[in-house]
């Protein structure tokens, strides 16, 4: 059916026909004035922009930033035993653990099980920290770093290497008091 | 002992009115018609009566002033319980505190952590502190107890189950308690490793973690997997499963309860040769011979040279179908060889052709035993088959029945039976002389003579007497569990009157609780034959309009030239078929085979020219059919492994390019065709089949089953047994091991049996040879070498060797008699 204008007519409010005089000369610049007043008069509070990338927030201890896996200091065995219960607590379902048997010869953590796949997607990740609390061995911690895009989705998913791995400190941590 | 009878009564739990079973324990009770649970650890109804081991179920019972164990306290009339008291609830808080003393609490490394139900009645019931502060108990750990379980003796809460089990269910009397009190543990008697047919059920019965098993330990975590249903198709007895399958792989095999089929247990061989699906060795593509070997190929290039090569062949083409086969694909091969390429000789039987009445009359409704029959049945009558390797389950429910219900166990094969013990006698015969034996066993119940039939059966005539008198006596439930072999070879006919008769004899027609019940060749034999895929049947058992060649004669008529191609649907005739020096011929000689394999078997291997991958049973649908007649279905639980298609599909594509399409675009349609055109499936559908089955023999449609003679059959007098004079008698038997699913799971192949020569201690002592020994069985110039195996209950002047192997199989042989010595 074609469209017929008749039907659907817009009606155009539209302003004074008539600018022009006092009236007409304060509508132009009288309000702008008035708005510049509280703009200028805010100069003297001086700037706050922080200039991120170059200059950063310094992050509170306990920020949840991306995860870190931990070894133990002494042995270098890894704390993880793979039991992916971080994986039944988060809620987002973003971890996957695969764990093997430790053996003699192969030994990688400290109980019978290590986890021989352990990855997060970060790009489901909500930070929301429950895996560290669900993990009975510390072995997963939330960390400071929190500048993670990246240009390819599957980048995101952090393998074991990745966590294990010395972060990057990219991120200042506000001292005692800050 | 019949069913006992069920009579209600009522008692109080927690204040409200409750009806039960009388007899029935306290704990299974309140769980299911009151709605309590009681917690429990070392009870499980299927292990059998309660030994009271673990204090859990403590509960206060009115007018008896100490608590009592839930779980070994009947219900009574008038009865009035509480689960919910102070007083209960400090002693099931003191109870997990106790156990808990030397628990490790390595939940976190435990196989079991999340499945646990220690972890769960400490959760809901305990009292969450402990006062334990001294060193717990130390075991060595992980042991490995066999190849397939590892124990973790530190867990062990001593609840006896797995202890039990051994000893009570499967018999095998292996597993004991060694020590007193905490230094108490778990092993077997003398250390030997745990190896035993159904040794992985207490994988599942321990209640913690101290019984894993090896290839799924740290596999996963059960919020990582799926449970899939389905049915193991790797033996007859079709137990119902559960598949834990994370990431498209099978991870494990559990039971799925069900108390017409499997009664909760599994053999290793269900539990573990899942691994098979997941190997490299597995066909996962098309395949076609190229200069002498198998190739990859593409789909379309397999499918469009099958099909011209079929359409060649035309009526010179034969089928062997193999038991794993489903309803469905059965139906498409029927409609691939008779409809589109007008060829009649397909067969599912290794046997030979049995005639169609005599068919009918063996598969007749009212003839019907059911498994369940055989635990509460005055008598079982084993006849020509051994339960633990033709149909592994059977024979735990069959110990069940002796040991719970009185079931008196009769037993009559040529080879010794690991059920002997438990029988209340045992007759042997000459292999291949079942249909002497049946007939002599039915002469003696008839009030004849039967001494000269005993005689030509190779058994003991008192015997015979003996068997007679049992079943004469026991009751009127009597229940014959026969073997396919009494229906096979040339005497096949004679031999199903002859089992006829002696169940006309017994009156088995028509009475509850007692019937034949068959353990057929393959997985899903009854099916098969009751959509038409034999060569003198049609769907639904009608008369075949022309009838075609049976197995042998398909091989016979290969060898002759006078058929060209053969497809082999889930079958290899070197292994399944009696004779492998025919099908060697037969196969050579055929210019087209192709074969539907999931293994490359030897015949696949040598002969086939094209090959399509099978599908695993973890990956097909469709129907199959239980011995006892009970309909179940196969659902998809994993994603085809590699190229694998759908098989259904696969038949129908080639039927159409031949050029004429069946019009099956999903199984399920398949499916209800078969409800259709079978009389006696009518009004069945696959929702109504579900996740338990049904049997088709107790629904109204089963009037509609073609009628069959009525016995009693005039019998002619069978053949005497070959005597062995210096010789020996040739029998055969086909190991539970044996199957290339076993021999491809890692886990399992160091049971995938090599040959042995089964003899008795005379035999091998007049022979000069010894346990162990390397010998050499010969017969017309053919010989096959295994290791001597001296077996006490061994019958003299018999020697027994296994079929269904790759090398060395006794089908290579031709009996009845061979010679044996040492090599
Ligand atoms: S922080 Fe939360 S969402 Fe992210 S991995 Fe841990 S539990 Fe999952
Ligand atoms: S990180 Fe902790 S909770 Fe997750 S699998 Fe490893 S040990 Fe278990
Ligand atoms: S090993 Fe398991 S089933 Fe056996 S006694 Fe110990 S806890 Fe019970
Ligand atoms: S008894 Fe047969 S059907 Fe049952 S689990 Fe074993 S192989 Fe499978
Ligand atoms: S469950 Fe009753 S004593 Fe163990």
């Amino acid at each position: 059916m074609a469209w017929d204008p008749e039907k659907d007519v817009i009606e155009v409010i539209r302003g004074p026909q008539k600018a022009g005089g006092a009236g007409g000369l304060y509508r132009a610049f009288g309000e702008t004035l008035r708005g510049l007043k509280t703009t200028f008069g805010q100069l003297r509070m001086g700037v706050d922009t922080i200039q991120y990338p170059e200059e950063k927030i310094p992050v509170y201890p306990r920020f949840r930033g991306r995860h870190q896996l931990h070894r133990f200091e002494d042995s270098g065995l890894e704390k993880c035993v793979g039991c992916s219960l971080c994986a039944a607590a988060c809620p987002s379902d973003c971890i996957r653990v695969v764990a093997a048997e430790n053996t003699p010869e192969h030994r990688v953590s400290a109980g019978e099980r290590y986890a021989a796949v352990y990855e997060i997607n970060l790009s489901r990740c909500i930070f929301c920290g429950y895996c560290e609390v669900a993990c009975p061995f510390d072995a997963i911690t939330m960390g400071h770093d929190f500048e993670l895009s990246d240009a390819n989705r599957s980048d995101l998913i952090f393998t074991k290497e990745m966590l294990l791995a010395e972060p990057i400190e990219r991120t200042p941590l506000r001292a005692e008091g800050e | 002992m019949p069913r006992p009878v069920e009579k209600l009564v009522s008692l109080t739990i927690n204040g409200n009115e409750v009806q039960a079973p009388a007899g029935m324990m306290l704990a299974d009770a309140a769980l299911k018609y009151g709605d309590v649970e009681i917690p429990v650890f070392c009870y499980d109804a299927k292990i059998g009566p309660p030994v009271g081991a673990c204090r859990m179920c403590l509960v206060e019972i009115e007018g008896i002033p100490k608590m009592q164990a839930g779980c070994s306290v009947a219900v009574t009339d008038g009865m009035v319980v509480h689960t919910d008291t102070p007083t209960v609830k400090a002693a099931q808080e003191a109870v997990l505190e106790f156990i808990l003393i030397n628990h490790p609490l390595d939940c976190p490394v435990c196989d079991k952590g999340g499945e646990c139900p220690l972890q769960d009645n400490a959760f809901g019931w305990g009292g969450g502190l402990s006062r334990f502060i001294e060193p717990k108990r130390h075991f060595e750990k992980p042991l490995a107890l066999s190849p397939l379980i590892a124990i973790d003796r530190e867990r062990c809460i001593l609840c006896y189950r797995c202890v039990r089990y051994s000893q009570e269910v499967a018999e095998d009397f292996q597993l004991v308690l060694e020590e007193r009190g905490a230094d108490t543990f778990v092993t077997t008697f003398d250390g030997h490793p745990y190896v035993a047919p159904f040794s992985g059920n207490i994988i599942e019965l321990c209640p913690v973690g101290a019984l894993t098993s090896r290839p799924y330990r740290f596999r996963a975590r059960p919020w990582d997997i799926e449970q899939a249903g389905s049915v193991c198709t790797l033996c007859p007895a079709q137990c119902n499963v559960s598949f834990s399958v994370r990431d498209e792989r099978v991870l494990r095999v559990l039971g799925r309860d069900h108390e017409g089929v499997d009664d909760g247990w599994l053999c290793d061989k269900g539990r573990f040769a899942y691994q098979a699906i997941h190997v490299d060795e597995r066909v996962t593509e098309p395949m076609m011979r190229d200069g002498g070997e198998l190739r990859p190929v593409t789909w379309e290039l397999a499918i469009e040279s099958a099909a011209k090569l079929l359409s060649h062949a035309g009526a010179n083409t034969g089928a062997l179908v193999g038991g794993e086969t489903t309803n469905e694909e059965g139906v498409l091969l029927t409609h691939l060889m008779r409809e589109t390429l007008g060829s009649n000789d397909l067969d599912s039987r290794p046997g030979g052709a049995l005639d169609l009445e005599l068919l009918r009359a063996l598969n007749a409704p009212k003839l019907q035993a059911s498994v369940p029959d055989l635990q509460y049945a005055h008598a079982v009558l084993v006849l020509d088959c051994e339960p633990v390797d033709d149909a592994p389950i059977l024979d735990l429910r069959l110990r069940k029945g002796v040991r719970h219900h009185g079931v008196k166990l009769l037993i009559g094969s040529s080879r010794p039976s690991a059920l002997d013990e438990r029988a209340a006698h045992s007759a042997r015969f000459a292999p291949g002389c079942g249909e002497a034996f049946a007939a002599a066993l039915g002469a003696e119940l008839a009030g004849q003579s039967s001494a000269s039939l005993a005689e030509a059966a190779g058994a003991d005539p008192a015997d015979v007497v003996a068997l007679a008198t049992q079943l004469r006596e026991a009751g009127e439930e009597v229940v014959i569990l026969w073997g396919e072999r009494l229906t096979a070879g040339p005497r096949r006919n004679e031999g199903a009157r002859a089992l006829l008769n002696l169940a006309d004899q017994l009156g088995l027609n028509d009475r509850d609780g007692a019937g034949l019940l068959e353990i057929p060749s393959g997985t899903n034999s009854r099916g098969l034959r009751e959509v038409g895929v034999l060569p003198n049947a049609s769907i639904g058992l009608g008369d075949a309009a022309t009838v075609g060649r049976d197995a042998e004669q398909i091989g016979e008529a290969l060898a002759a030239g006078d058929l060209s191609a053969v497809i082999l649907l889930h079958s290899d005739p070197l292994l399944d078929q009696p004779s492998s020096a025919l099908w060697q011929r037969a196969l050579g000689k055929a210019s087209t085979v192709i074969a539907h394999a999931a293994f490359l078997t030897p015949a696949v291997l040598e002969h086939a020219n094209i090959v399509f991958p099978a599908e695993s049973y973890a990956e097909k649908e469709g129907t199959v059919v239980h011995p006892d007649s009970r309909v179940q279905r196969l659902r998809r639980s994993i994603a085809r492994q590699g190229e694998t298609r759908a098989e259904w599909a696969l038949l129908a594509e080639l039927a159409a390019r031949i050029g004429n399409d069946p019009k099956a675009l999903t199984c399920s349609m398949v499916s209800a065709r078969i409800f259709e055109q079978v009389p006696f499936y009518a009004g069945l559908s696959l929702d109504l089949i579900g996740g338990v089955g049904i049997r088709w023999s107790e629904r109204e449609a089963a009037a509609s089953f073609p009628a069959a003679p009525a016995a009693p059959f005039t019998l002619d007098a069978p053949p005497a047994a070959a005597s062995p004079n210096g010789l020996l008698r040739l029998g055969s038997f086909r190991s539970i091991w044996a199957s290339p699913e076993v021999e491809a799971s890692p886990a399992l192949a160091f049971l995938h049996p090599r040959q042995r020569v089964e003899i008795s201690p005379g035999d091998a002592a007049r022979l000069g040879i010894a346990h162990g020994e390397n010998v050499t069985v010969a017969s017309n110039g053919d010989s096959v070498t295994g290791l001597a195996h001296i077996r006490a209950a061994a019958p003299d002047g018999t020697v027994f060797l296994q079929t269904s192997i790759p090398k060395g199989s006794a089908a290579l042989l031709e009996g009845p008699l061979v010679e044996v010595k040492r090599s």
